[in-house]
């Protein structure tokens, strides 16, 4: 034993590898995910409450991606959410085809490609928007986006698209339960695996530098907004299969799920639970999601839930700016650690 | 001919109202930077003031005459308990004003029942020139656009609280330096930005009917018109709401009325794109 750890164990501890809470929480989330099936098998309406809760922890973890890493308030990620949807109901519909090793990429190839166009039109070019200006064009892009599709019949309008043929493996078909609940958990966890990776590594440590000192990074020679598009571009793909599980496990989709009423639901998640952090909004979505569920019994609850939900975001972005997950997670710790250079 | 002066006047009856709620919001993105996203919830509030005025049995008078008062009040007691804690941090700014906006609209929506109530016009009938027919509530909207834009020059440009509130938008450390309050400022600017959205709603739900959604059809136009016209100045708001206004109620004679909503949009963030700070450039009140 050296000296300096026989001093006391306490500096060492905040010296060297301090103690880690995230990796305890993402762990307990997990092992509490795996079992929720098993614990919940006689009722099957939570099962149900459950997937959803995966799916839309997607669409959080994908605005997670846009603000909490990369400073982009996006009030558009419904946008990519919702346009694989139908893209998936319709290919559904007039394709008469559902096979998922080919619609989920579909999904993602759709959202990845229209926040990208979404970005180079927002964020590149020789002039570098406000971040009010790229706040607006998404929400902007949102709004368009929804009173286009409430007013095209070919796609339903106002009423969307329902009975959505069912999302199939071979001749096996999915309908909610544990069989889709499971579907769900895996693409959460590799897409949790691969988010985690991506903002760990060097990209993430540029992501950082950016949120701390974007002017001086760009002086270093980094192109600042082409790392915005491309996280803006992977987080618009998650977004997108997020959208296509929704719809698959609904069965429908309408002109909402376009628009920036859900969106700014996504920013709840992900504010509540604890932005940059990405277990954040997993726990965020259960959360709100969750409460949600046991109010909807009271009639008098539900029709004021949305009011109880502009006051939660109000008390978190006056008073608890890095949400739940704030609260046990160090500063430290959330701004994080990143993967050495490769030589 | 006869038709192109109807439409003209339906244009500018339109645009009018437009001007009313982006002046309100203009002044505010001007003065503290921040985005009210509790704008239209404000315009909700001047209409559920005549709303009510008419439901007592006043008929909607009172109510028009109340509402700037009354969503005034409101919006200062905002800005002092709520809005000013945002002002460092514009991004969050729009959260928190989502969130009030959010809060508002669904107890005004409770209260409402979630049904649509229509209000007859205060001043209804139509009025004939040459044979054409005018809507004298819509004239008379267009009227008292006219007079708030001309009332809001002189005060911004002629008296000594305008020279404040210049001096406050122009250099905020500058202004305190010379002992003027620019929290009292704030504070009154948010108050008459609210003011002027009260009296927005007032005058448009005898044209609309009223539901919790009437100024949320306003707030992304309102917000792209500020954009498009430049931040930071008095006209910029006022051009760049008669362009979208004028786009918006136009373009469905051109394409399909599907289409005209979102290509406004579309178009009016192009144009920002390529020019950002606006139509005029700022620093000219």
């Amino acid at each position: 034993m050296d000296a300096a750890t026989s001093l006391a164990p306490a500096t060492a501890k905040r010296r060297g590898r301090a103690f880690r809470v995230l990796p305890g929480v993402e762990l307990i989330t997990l092992a509490a995910l795996v079992a929720a099936p098993f614990l919940l098998a006689d009722r099957p309406e939570l099962v149900t409450l459950m997937t959803n809760i995966l799916i839309l922890s997607l669409l959080a973890i994908s605005f997670d991606l846009c603000w909490g890493y990369s400073g982009i308030m996006s009030f558009g990620q419904a946008l990519f959410f919702g346009v694989s949807s139908y893209v998936i109901a319709l290919v559904g519909r007039d394709l008469d085809f559902s096979q998922l090793w080919a619609t989920l990429p579909l999904a993602m190839l759709v959202g990845f490609l229209l926040s990208g166009l979404m970005a180079a039109f927002l964020l590149l070019g020789r002039r570098t928007p406000t971040s009010i200006f790229v706040a607006f064009g998404t929400l902007t892009g949102a709004y368009a986006a929804e009173r286009l599709v409430a007013g095209w019949q070919y796609v339903g309008a106002g009423n969307g698209l329902s009975s959505i043929k069912l999302m199939a493996f071979g001749s096996t078909e999915f309908v909610e339960g544990p069989a889709f609940y499971s579907i769900a958990l895996g693409i959460l966890v590799a897409v949790f695996a691969l988010s985690r990776w991506l903002v760990r590594s060097q990209l993430g440590l540029v992501l950082a530098g950016m949120r701390q000192n974007e002017e001086r990074l760009a002086f270093f020679g980094y192109r600042v907004q082409a790392f915005r598009a491309l996280v803006f571009s992977v987080a618009g793909a998650i977004a997108g299969l997020s959208g296509a599980l929704y719809a698959y496990h609904q069965g429908f989709t309408g002109p909402s799920n376009l628009g920036p009423g859900l969106s700014t639901t996504a920013v709840i998640y992900c504010l509540f639970g604890g932005s940059g952090t990405l277990i954040g909004p997993v726990l965020g979505t259960a959360a709100i999601e969750g409460i949600s569920f046991v109010l909807s019994d009271t009639d008098a609850v539900r029709q004021f839930w949305p009011v109880i939900l502009g006051f939660v975001l109000l008390i978190v972005v006056m008073f608890q700016p890095t949400g739940l997950l704030g609260l046990v997670v160090s500063t430290r710790e959330r701004i994080g650690s990143y993967a050495g250079r490769r030589r | 001919m006869d038709i192109a002066i109807k439409f003209a006047f339906d244009i500018l009856a339109f645009t009018s109202v437009m001007v009313l709620i982006v002046l309100g919001l203009g002044v505010i993105a001007s003065m503290m930077g921040i985005f009210n996203f509790a704008h239209g919830e404000l315009v909700l509030l001047g209409a559920y003031t005549v709303y009510l005025s008419d439901e007592a049995g006043l008929g909607g008078w009172p109510g028009v005459i109340a509402a700037p008062i009354v969503v005034g009040a409101v919006g200062l007691a905002l800005e002092r308990t709520v809005i000013r804690r945002f002002y460092a941090n514009p991004i969050i700014a729009m959260l928190g004003t989502y969130a009030l906006g959010l809060m508002i609209r669904e107890i005004v929506r409770g209260l409402l029942g979630g049904h649509y109530k229509s209000i007859p016009e205060p001043m209804g009938g139509v009025f004939g020139i040459g044979g054409l027919e005018f809507s004298v509530w819509r004239t008379f909207i267009i009227v008292v656009t006219m007079l708030v834009i001309a009332g809001s020059w002189l005060l911004l440009s002629r008296t000594s609280i305008g020279l404040k509130v210049r001096g406050a938008l122009e250099n905020p450390a500058l202004a305190r330096a010379c002992g003027i309050s620019t929290d009292l400022v704030y504070s009154l600017t948010f108050a008459f930005g609210a003011a002027l959205a009260g009296l927005a709603g007032a005058l448009i739900v005898p044209l609309y009917q009223l539901s919790a959604d009437i100024g949320i059809r306003f707030l992304v136009q309102s917000f792209l018109s500020v954009m498009l016209g430049g931040v930071g100045t008095f006209e910029g708001p006022v051009l760049g709401a008669a362009a979208v206004g004028a786009m918006a109620a136009g373009l469905p004679w051109i394409v399909l009325p599907v289409l005209a909503d979102p290509l406004v949009f579309v178009l009016a963030l192009a144009v920002v794109r390529m020019r950002p700070q606006g139509f005029i450039a700022a620093g000219r009140i």
